[in-house]
């Protein structure tokens, strides 16, 4: 591996790096605008000019390869008035129209301005290039050419990560703009992307821009919800509410990538009405609101009579694959540790055959859960019954008598969903007893013996497991309010008020016992779930 | 919906049997199409990026980077005359204040028959023969305001 | 004076294959197949025939970094893109002894191996594209080029491609870029079309003037080109001169001819009694020469170099008393404006602004500050940028607004 000297500090280098890849990794920053990570070297904006030795001219970082004894220079005077320089001739024509200007705060000629920058301007307001202002590219993205500094990042995305070229450039010299061929609307399913890498205010997102600017805005780290792939995001929120979802850079899943539906999966979550108290059916057959600790009295006491009764066998646990690993294992732990219970289930569609089938060769996969490799690791489908139609002829031929069934919502729907939901519903309506974990309301609910107000994806912290077996973690970034519980802790109150004496206090000691005890985990640490994921050792 | 020609299919075969890949013909294949149509319209492109399979965007973007392509319709002489250096020493303004006086358009506009337009244009490689004008494959060289009203007169009646 | 490109320039009949074999034409190519290939290369290398395009690298050592195992075609590409303001010998040749070209091209097709090779013509010069394919087309009918090259086992075709209007295509990677159907955006370099040009080949870019020396060379042999000229600039060069002059036109002189001379005598002096004032002596993109610094100077890129300009494609343009160095500064940087691709930064905003400033200054209207923000603004493009073309923008800002200071200062005066 070459050794280099950036600023006086000497960097052991994977030989091929270039100068900007080995700065950024040892966390020195070099201003740059079409530079990307995930995207073809351009090295077309010149803001990324360093000073090596030997090198006669000031060179771009991003098109030179480190090699062995190369002396480097970020920050010398030679190399920031350079950069300035560049920074000045990028705002000559630009509007500077913060104040009204979404990109505000999160803006890299603001951020480079405060520290290269810091000049007047020289250019009066008359001999600025004009271009066009607010063009509609369709659902995600509206465009300011204007803003543009041109560095090719969107081009580069449509020409190389789907393929489809929708954007280009147009013109010659400083008349040069980004856009669409007639203005077109972008119809790609991963056009939102071009707003993040955008690092100016030229592309900005329809569904976020003049919602609330940046700076107010907490960020949580999460994995999203939208399907198998469990794409690295962020989620961005203000007082309980979302306000949109970005891609968290994760090379070994979604680079730097979200496709449309999942970015915009929070406004399905948002939008429908929740259960927000325990429901119990009374002998009137009407079900009311109780306490937890009512909820959870009964539930233990049913389950028991019917174990009593009717053999374990007679219990089914119906899981959800979009549940966490850790409120998966606990609702097995819960109903084989303290009934027997022996038979579970989550597939009300084919999730098991399509959790590795890919939508499209950028990110997405078919399957619309995040956890359907969490729920097979946890032994979660029955040969037996063969998913749910078979939980469903048990049910109803009496080999079944009581349940307890999750249903989550797809945060991004496909056709064949509500045919799904009428399935559980039908489950639900084939048991004797049946207990219903749902963040939603929906009418077959009042089938259910007891519905559980739980909390849905982005307000319960835990792991899902990819596609591809890793396992990572997601924050919690809402508080949902009223009763609602996080699934986990409802198993873990079901144990614990059955007798249980392992004590669960947090998704760090569940996750603690699922990477000792269940294969799949071995050697997975938390720690590592938070990052990029983690995969089992072998 | 446009098409080309007979002749202009045999073109584009042929201009495309010049290179080891096709996108190496689409500059001439532009060419070709601004001959047949007259000009590079959205339509145009379209047609020749179905045609060779590349996206209307592409094509257009290629089109806009090159000034021999037009982007609107021109008059069927398209005067354009060179404004660079050695042009412009020898006189290339008192040439083109002649083109606008007597055809009564300004730079970039054209007369309402659509027989003239008028364009200025970067150098001709005519620095020795300056000033000079090219109006379609054609140059006219040692321009003076006398010679452009004989070129205007000739270009009139054809 | 000893000529190699223009020898039969004038003689009736030359651009037709009768009349160029009739002075002795395709003998060199003849010789030249008989020839080792790499013998070709080291005679081209003995010649010390340098670009004539403007850069003026060695053509011996630019084919030598030509790989020959790579697996992948070899490309020859003439660049005949001649747009360099003042520029206009590329055009004489090809107008008026095309097979000279086509022979030039075989010569070196044969000695770097290539066998498909095109000329890239800028578009506006259609009418001369047309005598060249004239000439292609008596070339393979006469069985000089095609699958057997004057008789020999070697296949070769040329073919002409025609821009479509892009002072940047000039440079030899915009000139691939575009010959490959996109913009013509330069490359970033690494890698080098020696090894990564064309279709990602091996690609050699020589411009005209470049290869219509081929033929003399491989007839008088390279030390007889390199016994001409100066220590470092060998053989002769072709000037196309322009402006204030009375005998406009393109002319061959030997390395190291003096300057002064060369305006007076072949160019015919200035003319109305006026005075020199200046001379741009290589295209619009050198510094320009205050006619006390074109004392003593002579025609080769070393001694230009010394006087503070630049050899660059020999197009030359004459400047009289009568002019106002403002006023033609205001038309040059209006071109690298005007023909500035857009991809990087620099060039792209300070080609323009710069343009602006002069235009503003020149009516009128400039502030004295102006003056050095225009210097400002040359240094934040120099050496910054991805190809040349700003820099070709920088060095006329500044030898203008240095040389000729008073005369700027004068316009903000009002």
């Amino acid at each position: 591996m070459p050794k280099v000297t950036i600023n006086g500090q000497e960097l052991e280098v994977e030989a091929g790096k270039t100068v900007i890849q080995a700065a950024l990794e040892a966390g020195i920053d070099v201003p740059h605008y079409c530079y990307h990570p995930d995207l073809p070297v351009d090295g077309n904006c010149r803001m990324c000019l360093v000073d090596v030795e030997k090198m006669p001219k000031l060179t771009p970082s991003c098109t030179t390869v480190v090699s062995e004894g190369m002396v480097v220079r970020t920050d010398n005077d030679r190399v920031k008035t350079a950069v300035r320089g560049v920074l000045e001739f990028l705002l000559i024509n630009h509007p500077v129209d913060c104040p009204v200007c979404d990109q505000a705060g999160e803006c890299r000629l603001q951020d480079y301005y405060m520290v290269y920058g810091l000049h007047t301007s020289e250019i009066p307001l008359s001999m600025k290039v004009r271009k066009r202002k607010v063009i509609d590219l369709g659902p995600m993205v509206v465009l300011d050419q204007e803003r543009c500094v041109l560095c090719s990042r969107c081009i580069r995305f449509f020409d190389h990560v789907t393929k489809t070229g929708e954007m280009q450039f147009f013109g010659r010299g400083d008349h040069v703009a980004i856009g669409t061929f007639e203005d077109q609307p972008l119809e790609n399913p991963y056009s939102g992307n071009v707003v993040d890498i955008c690092p100016v205010g030229a592309l900005t997102s329809r569904d976020f821009r003049f919602k609330c600017r940046v700076w107010f805005l907490h960020s949580t780290d999460s994995v999203c919800g939208g399907c198998s792939t469990g794409c690295s995001m962020r989620i961005d929120h203000r007082d309980g509410t979302i306000f949109r979802l970005l891609p968290r850079r994760n090379a070994e899943v979604n680079r730097s990538w979200l496709c449309d539906e999942g970015r915009i999966s929070f406004h399905e979550l948002m939008a429908g009405e929740r259960v927000v108290r325990p429901l119990v059916k009374g002998r009137d057959g009407l079900q009311a609101p109780v306490t937890w600790d009512d909820a959870v009295r009964s539930i233990n006491s049913a389950l028991k009579d019917t174990a009593d009764k009717h053999g374990p066998e007679s219990i089914l646990g119906f899981a959800s694959p979009s549940a966490t690993n850790e409120a998966l294992y606990l609702f097995r732990q819960y109903l084989s540790g303290q009934f027997g219970a022996s038979r579970f289930e989550f597939r009300s569609g084919s999730e098991d055959s399509k959790v590795t089938a890919q939508e499209d060769d950028v990110l997405r996969h078919v399957d619309k859960h995040p956890n359907t490799m969490g729920a097979l690791n946890l032994g979660l489908a029955s040969e037996e019954l063969g998913g749910i139609g078979g939980a469903i002829a048990a049910a109803r031929s009496g080999r079944i008598k009581a349940g307890v069934v999750m249903y989550f919502k797809p945060l991004v729907p496909r056709p064949g969903d509500e045919e799904a939901e009428a399935r559980v519903a039908e489950l639900v309506r084939s048991l004797e007893y049946s207990v219903v974990l749902a963040p939603h309301r929906a009418d077959w609910l009042s089938d259910a013996s007891v519905v559980l107000p739980v909390a849905a994806w982005s307000e319960e912290e835990g792991t899902y497991t990819n596609f591809q077996g890793r396992v990572q973690f997601a924050g919690k970034a809402i508080n949902p309010g009223g009763d609602i519980q996080p699934v986990w802790e409802v198993f873990a109150n079901l144990l614990y008020a059955s007798g249980d004496n392992a004590l669960w206090l947090s998704v760090d000691d569940v996750f603690g016992r699922l990477s000792e005890t269940v294969p799949g985990y071995k050697g997975v640490l938390l720690a590592e779930a938070k990052t990029v994921g983690a995969l089992p050792t072998p | 919906m446009i098409e080309f020609s007979e002749e202009a299919k045999r073109r584009y075969e042929s201009i495309l049997s010049h290179y080891p890949q096709k996108r190496a013909a689409l500059i001439p294949v532009l060419a070709l199409a601004q001959r047949e149509f007259g000009w590079i319209s959205d339509e145009v492109a379209e047609y020749v990026g179905t045609l060779m399979g590349y996206p209307p965007s592409d094509v257009m973007s290629v089109a806009t980077f090159y000034t021999l392509l037009h982007k609107k319709p021109e008059g069927k002489y398209h005067m354009e005359v060179c404004r660079n250096l050695s042009c412009w020493l020898m006189g290339a303004y008192g040439c083109v204040d002649e083109i606008k006086n007597r055809l009564g358009i300004d730079i970039g506009g054209k007369t309402p028959d659509g027989r003239f337009s008028l364009q200025l244009t970067e150098c001709l490689g005519s620095c020795g023969t300056a000033p000079a004008m090219q109006v379609g494959d054609r140059y006219y060289e040692n321009l003076t305001p006398a010679k452009i009203g004989e070129i205007i007169e000739k270009l009139s009646h054809d | 004076m000893t000529k190699i490109h223009l020898v039969n320039i004038d003689k009736p009949g030359q651009a037709s294959l009768e009349t160029y074999r009739a002075g002795g034409g395709y003998k060199a190519l003849e010789k030249a197949m008989k020839m080792e290939q790499s013998a070709i290369v080291e005679e081209v290398k003995t010649s010390g025939l340098r670009g004539r395009g403007g850069a003026g690298f060695p053509t011996g050592m630019k084919w030598g970094f030509v790989p020959r195992d790579t697996g992948k075609p070899t490309y020859l590409l003439c660049n005949a893109d001649e747009s360099e303001p003042g520029t206009f010998k590329d055009r004489i040749l090809m107008e008026r002894d095309p097979h000279l070209l086509i022979e030039g091209m075989a010569i070196a097709c044969y000695a770097l191996n290539c066998h498909l090779s095109y000329i890239y013509i800028r578009g506006e010069y259609e009418f001369v594209a047309n005598t060249v394919q004239k000439a292609l087309d008596e070339a393979y009918a006469d069985g000089i080029l095609g699958p057997s090259v004057v008789g020999n086992d070697y296949g070769l075709d040329i073919f002409v491609h025609l821009g479509q209007g892009a002072y940047i295509c000039g440079e030899e990677t915009s000139l691939i870029e575009s010959l490959e159907g996109y913009r013509g955006y330069p490359r970033i370099k690494p890698p080098f079309p020696a090894t990564h040009g064309f279709l990602a080949s091996p690609t050699v870019v020589n411009n005209v003037e470049t290869l219509t020396a081929l033929p003399w060379i491989i007839n008088n042999g390279g030390a007889a080109h390199a016994a001409l000229g100066t220590e470092k600039s060998k053989g002769t060069k072709l000037f196309s001169v322009s402006g204030h002059v009375n005998k406009p036109g393109v002319y061959e002189i030997v390395m190291g001819y003096p300057l002064l001379d060369f305006i007076n005598n072949e160019a015919g002096g200035i003319p109305n009694g006026r005075k020199l004032k200046a001379v741009i002596p290589g295209g619009s993109s050198v510094p320009v020469l205050t006619a006390a610094e074109c004392e003593g100077v002579g025609l080769d890129y070393e001694s230009l170099l010394k006087a503070g300009s630049m050899l660059g494609s020999g197009g030359m343009i004459v400047l009289d008393d009568s002019c106002r160095m403002p006023e033609v500064l205001s038309v040059i940087a209006d071109f690298y404006a005007h023909e500035s691709c857009g991809q990087c930064t620099p060039c792209r905003e300070g080609t323009g602004w710069a343009a602006k400033i002069l235009r503003n200054l020149v009516a009128g209207k400039g502030r004295k500050a102006d003056i050095d923000l225009l210097l400002k603004i040359a240094d934040m493009m120099e050496g910054k940028t991805i190809c040349p073309l700003a820099d070709a923008d920088v060095m006329p800002i500044r030898s203008f607004v240095t040389k000729f200071r008073s005369e700027f200062e004068a316009l903000c005066e009002g």
